[in-house]
């Protein structure tokens, strides 16, 4: 067998390093080259194939790259092979794996190692396959043979994870359990084990088992000197001891960590477990769940079967432990011990008294001692909700007169923020008047600027103190906005956020890239691919079970089908453009299928909610839009703050994915259909029935995903159309109501089934259907932008889409209809009739597409109109901050620009210098030049569509006469 | 407080608070998940007791010889939790790691030149 080195496959090292080179530069012609000139050479050498497979592979030539690897694989297999080394099928299986063919790279390695049995390397390379497809159990058996092959520690770990894998993936697995144990034991009794890893694998499996005396004897003995570090030492001891049962040993092992670690909150929630003897707060093994945290709110429902005395006297131990920690701390940085007080007169105060003032004054000494820290609110967030509303004012007041507001300190903008950020956490805000609210947020604007000398020493790259001030006073904007639908708000809102970025240089592109980078992370395919490191057994665990998450994220699937709908609407007006956008995505028939119930139903929702501010983005679920009712209490917009985020989880959200799934595969039947209809509706069109019957289930699934039956959707483009029913109730979905029309008029080309009831001739036909919907639909729309002229937050992205969606898909419906009915010479028809085009239906085609024309053109003048001079544009907008009521708008943007404009010399040259540069009007017109530009990329889409339009208005003219 | 632990996967999902930070570079996925394969001991995320991600470090050891080190490749902690040493804390954890467990004979790791608060706190004695 030919090594790595020297003879590479074979083949001299020296001839294939420069093809490995090339491709490593990319530059994959010129490897090409450099291949097929050695393989003129050799030309069985299944090294140089698989070398030549790779380089099309990475040219995007997957068929020629399957076929070589193939040819490669076949003279392997053959008998008078010389040459037969893992480089050859390590090189085959990169290009197999690319391919998505891993079954073809794992038979490989398994005929190598039928052929050279007892090969380590081949062996590591099967194992290597199995594990990329999950297949537990042979990466078990192979594991073992390598393991009795040669004995060593590794590769009876790389089993025993296998045997993990089983037990936690695939049912029945736990039967393997003993078996694991039975390999590591006699492995000691020969070997004794010396990685780290090992003596983990080996606890964990008895702790699997619950044999949590038999682990803590290990730990105890010699081979626990192979756990670095004490803590961590301990804090496996405390879990093992608490799953025994064993409480008071448990609880004093959590002592000596908070000894030594006084601020390892977990170690505290369990020690607080342990001396409770509550289930919620004691550690669980690893990898029985999630080895992320214990948050405090899943210990609010605890129970113990301690008797209150009990509880009360333990409760009692714990707070002298914890004084004395906090005693011992100097540092002033360890918060620890201090919340570790409030959380233990919680307990007390949910077992006795509920006016126990113990509670409410802990939380008051905690703010007084890191009142000041930016962190301090949310620290203490799920406390302060058990707070009453009296109790809460009391905090807030005893907070506020801690500080003197009118001096400047760190310490002292720190309390102030902190006290804001309480009312915020707890919705104090939502309850207040317009009036209340609208003085708090232009107090925060000038606490945010009294303390600008603060940072005049700050690296300019450092966050400014008191920056929190500007975004919850942009925050409470938005809600104004909301509450009053007065536009200034909104544009004050940006006017405070951009002030802070004008005062800290703030990179914003590279903001940007990180956002798409960590956008991206839920959609990076590779990644469900790659080959896991053995490494120990809960990391495996986890690996697989984060496969899992991101194979059924919700985000993928909607990033997927959003990428296909997005080149499509892109080049809607090709329609071999979009056949081909169609065909490289198997005609949506794979998005289909991903979207079916059962996935559906283990879709995963891996959104950072907690990185995202609490109103919603879209405005159909944004419960910062309902009406503002003064009777409501802070408490019940908490309810509904939770109710919101909780909400995004389900339906709307996957009803969204749901119907962007199917539409692919909708357009593509759609065009399709109509293609060959024209043609063959007087051959009676049985030749489509399979199209047909795979419509209809589509169409229903998207009816429903808008929340209705097929019929009842029938119905409401019926009423839409004739303007029996209102578009403006069908809102936030008329997008897909108007493309669900555009879907029923394709079918209903081609369906053998009369679609749509018509009544009598007068009725309109599916044609005159979309016609009507499309034009009341995008006037409305018009007639509502004119409303808010101008201005943010208004309809022109709804605009959008009805163009580039419901209508592009018309179009391409029309010109498959039109193209189908052009003479071509090569698609000869089997009968003579379809020569004569079916006159009424180009008609019908005729005038959809005067309709379209006209409407696009409804919305080209409208946008003409909107083409105001820059100033004018201007004027308005700035109209919206000159209010200068006490109620209205404006009050926060003449802070900003009084304030900017009087030189301060507190705040240094750097802080003065960037204050200099800042105007609202400066920003306004940024906002100004950002429409405009919106406005100019919309008028371009019209004007493609109406060139598409007349040239199709031209050809059916010169069909029809 | 804090609960300093190993750095999980799911962490990835939910640390944007950290990365949301112009001088914190965001990788791709499998970058991190490397890092947590080969050195577990080596990639700790802080955890807040709400259950927030408010920081974390992560690193590896290599080298030959005398220079078998540990290295920092990335430290991070979100703005709400700054100014409260959690980064000198995580330092000393992973030095002690690096120590402890692999007997490396330091710690390294770059820092850009333009990133001075960093720099200073770097340049600080270690207990500072």
């Amino acid at each position: 067998m030919a090594s790595k080195f020297g003879l590479a496959g074979g083949i001299p090292e020296r001839r294939v390093r420069p093809i490995w080179d090339a491709v490593d530069s990319r530059q994959y012609k010129a490897a090409l080259k450099l291949c097929t000139a050695l393989l003129a050479k050799h030309p069985t050498s299944p090294y140089v194939l698989a070398l030549k497979g790779l380089i099309l592979e990475r040219m995007g030539k997957p068929d020629e790259a399957l076929s070589v690897c193939l040819n490669a694989k076949e003279l392997l297999y053959s008998d008078n092979i010389f040459h037969f080394d893992d480089l050859t099928l390590s090189t085959l299986q990169i290009v197999f794996q690319r391919l998505e063919r891993l079954d073809l790279a794992t038979s490989c390695y398994e005929y190598a190692c039928t052929k050279y049995p007892n090969n380590l390397e081949l062996m590591m390379g099967l194992f290597n396959c199995y594990v990329r497809e999950y297949s537990y159990v042979k990466q078990q058996q192979t594991a073992i043979k390598m393991y009795k092959t040669v004995g060593e520690e590794r590769f009876l770990l790389w089993a025993v994870c296998s045997i993990q894998l089983q037990v936690h993936f695939s049912s029945g697995g736990e039967k393997l359990l003993p078996l694991a144990e039975a390999l590591l034991k006699k492995h000691i009794t020969s070997h004794s084990l010396h990685e780290p890893e090992a003596l983990a694998f080996y606890i964990s499996i008895l702790e699997q088992q619950s044999k949590y005396d038999a682990a803590l004897e290990v730990l105890s003995g010699d081979l626990g000197s192979l756990m670095g570090r004490e803590e961590d030492k301990l804090r496996l001891q405390g879990r093992l001891l608490a799953q025994a049962c064993n409480y008071a040993a448990a609880s004093e092992i959590y002592q000596k960590i908070l000894e030594s670690c006084p601020d390892d909150w977990e170690s505290f929630l369990h020690y607080l477990g342990c001396l409770l003897e509550h289930d919620v707060n004691l550690p669980k093994s690893r990898t029985s769940e999630h080895p992320s945290s214990l948050p405090v709110n899943s210990a609010l429902a605890l129970k113990t079967s301690l008797s209150e005395e009990l509880v009360e006297s333990r409760l009692a131990s714990a707070l002298t432990f914890v004084q004395k920690l906090q005693v011992n701390d100097t540092s002033d940085c360890v918060r620890g011990p201090h919340l570790a007080n409030i959380e233990i007169e919680r307990q007390r105060r949910r077992s006795g008294n509920p006016t126990d003032r113990k509670f409410i004054e802990a939380l008051i000494n905690y703010f007084h001692r890191f009142g000041h820290l930016s962190c301090a609110a949310s620290d203490v967030e799920i406390y302060l909700h058990m707070l009453s509303s009296d109790e809460t004012a009391e905090l807030l007041d005893t907070v506020s007169r801690s500080f003197d507001a009118s001096s400047l300190s760190v310490k002292a903008l720190g309390l102030a923020i902190t006290t804001f950020k309480v009312q915020e956490l707890l919705g104090t805000f939502f309850s207040k008047s317009t009036t209340e609210i609208q003085h708090i947020a232009k107090g925060m604007v000038e606490a945010f600027y009294k303390n600008l000398p603060l940072s005049r020493d700050l690296d300019p790259q450092e966050s400014m103190h008191g920056e929190e001030l500007l975004c919850m006073a942009s925050s409470i904007l938005v809600q104004l906005f909301w509450r009053t639908r007065n536009l200034g708000y909104l544009i004050e809102a940006i006017l405070v956020l951009e002030f802070g970025l004008t005062v800290r240089k703030y990179v914003t592109l590279e903001v940007k890239n990180i956002l798409l980078e960590s956008a991206s992370h839920h959609i990076l395919p590779q990644m469900l691919n790659s080959p896991l490191l053995q490494q120990t057994a809960d990391l495996v665990i986890e690996f697989v079970q984060f496969k899992e998450r991101l194979q059924h994220s919700m985000q993928y699937l909607s990033v997927r089908s959003d990428s296909v709908i997005l080149s499509l609407k892109q080049k809607a007006e090709s329609l071999e453009e979009v056949e081909s956008i169609l065909e490289n995505v198997n005609h949506g028939a794979r998005l289909v299928e991903l979207s079916n119930e059962d996935n559906m139903k283990r879709f995963t929702f891996n959104e950072d909610l907690q990185a995202r501010p609490w109103w919603t983005p879209t405005t159909s679920v944004n419960f910062l839009s309902e009406p503002f009712d003064e009777g409501s209490t802070p408490a019940c917009f908490r309810a509904k703050a939770c109710e919101h985020k909780s909400t995004e989880k389900d339906d709307p959200k996957i009803k969204d994915a749901e119907r962007k799934a199917l539409l692919p595969r909708l357009v593509y039947l759609s065009m399709h259909g109509c293609a060959s209809s024209l043609r063959e509706t007087q051959l009676n069109g049985s030749g489509l029935d399979t199209d047909a019957t795979e419509m209809k289930p589509l169409l229903v699934k998207y009816a429903r995903s808008i929340g209705y039956s097929i019929d009842d959707a029938l119905s409401v483009i019926l009423g839409m159309s004739s303007g029996k029913k209102s578009v403006k109730d069908f809102a936030p979905d008329i997008v897909s109501w108007m493309s669900f029309a555009v879907f029923i008029n394709a079918w209903n080309l081609w369906s053998n089934e009369s679609v749509i009831p018509r009544a009598d001739e007068s009725s309109p036909s599916s044609w005159q259907i979309v016609d009507s919907l499309v034009k009341i639909c995008i006037e409305e729309q018009l007639i509502d932008a004119n409303r808010i002229l101008t201005s943010p937050g208004n309809n022109i992205p709804v605009l959008v889409q009805m163009i580039t969606e419901p209508i592009s898909w018309h179009l391409v419906v029309i010109q498959s209809c039109v193209r189908s009915m052009a003479p071509q010479g090569k698609k000869k028809k089997k009968g003579g009739p379809s020569e004569r085009p079916n006159v009424p239906r180009l008609q019908a085609i005729q005038r959809s597409v005067q309709c379209m024309i006209d409407t696009v053109r409804g919305v080209q003048s409208w946008l003409s109109d909107q083409m105001r001079p820059e100033e004018q544009a201007l004027d308005i907008l700035l109209s919206y901050l000159q209010g200068g009521s006490e109620d209205g708008p404006g009050q926060i943007s003449c802070i900003l620009e009084e304030n900017s404009a009087r030189h301060n010399p507190e705040h240094g040259e750097r802080i003065a210098q960037s204050l200099e540069t800042w105007s609202s009007a400066g920003v306004v017109r940024r906002i100004v030049g950002a429409e405009k530009e919106l406005l100019v990329e919309l008028r371009k889409i019209c004007d493609s569509k109406l060139n598409l339009l007349a040239s199709v208005s031209a050809s059916l003219s010169s069909a029809l006469h | 407080m804090t609960t300093i632990r190993r750095f999980c996967c799911d962490d990835l999902l939910r640390f944007s608070s950290v990365n949301l930070d112009h001088l914190t570079e965001t990788f791709n996925m499998s970058f991190y998940m490397t890092y947590m394969a080969r050195w577990p001991d080596y990639f700790h995320a802080a955890v807040s007791p709400g259950d927030r991600v408010m920081g974390y470090i992560m690193g590896k050891v290599e080298g030959q010889g005398e220079s078998w080190h540990g290295h920092v490749t990335a430290v991070s902690v979100a703005t709400e939790f700054r100014r409260q040493k959690l980064a000198k804390k995580l330092m000393n954890l992973l030095e002690e790691i690096s120590d402890k467990m692999d007997k490396a004979y330091f710690v390294d790791l770059f820092v850009r030149a333009s990133n001075m608060p960093a720099i200073r706190m770097y340049e600080k004695p270690p207990h500072d």
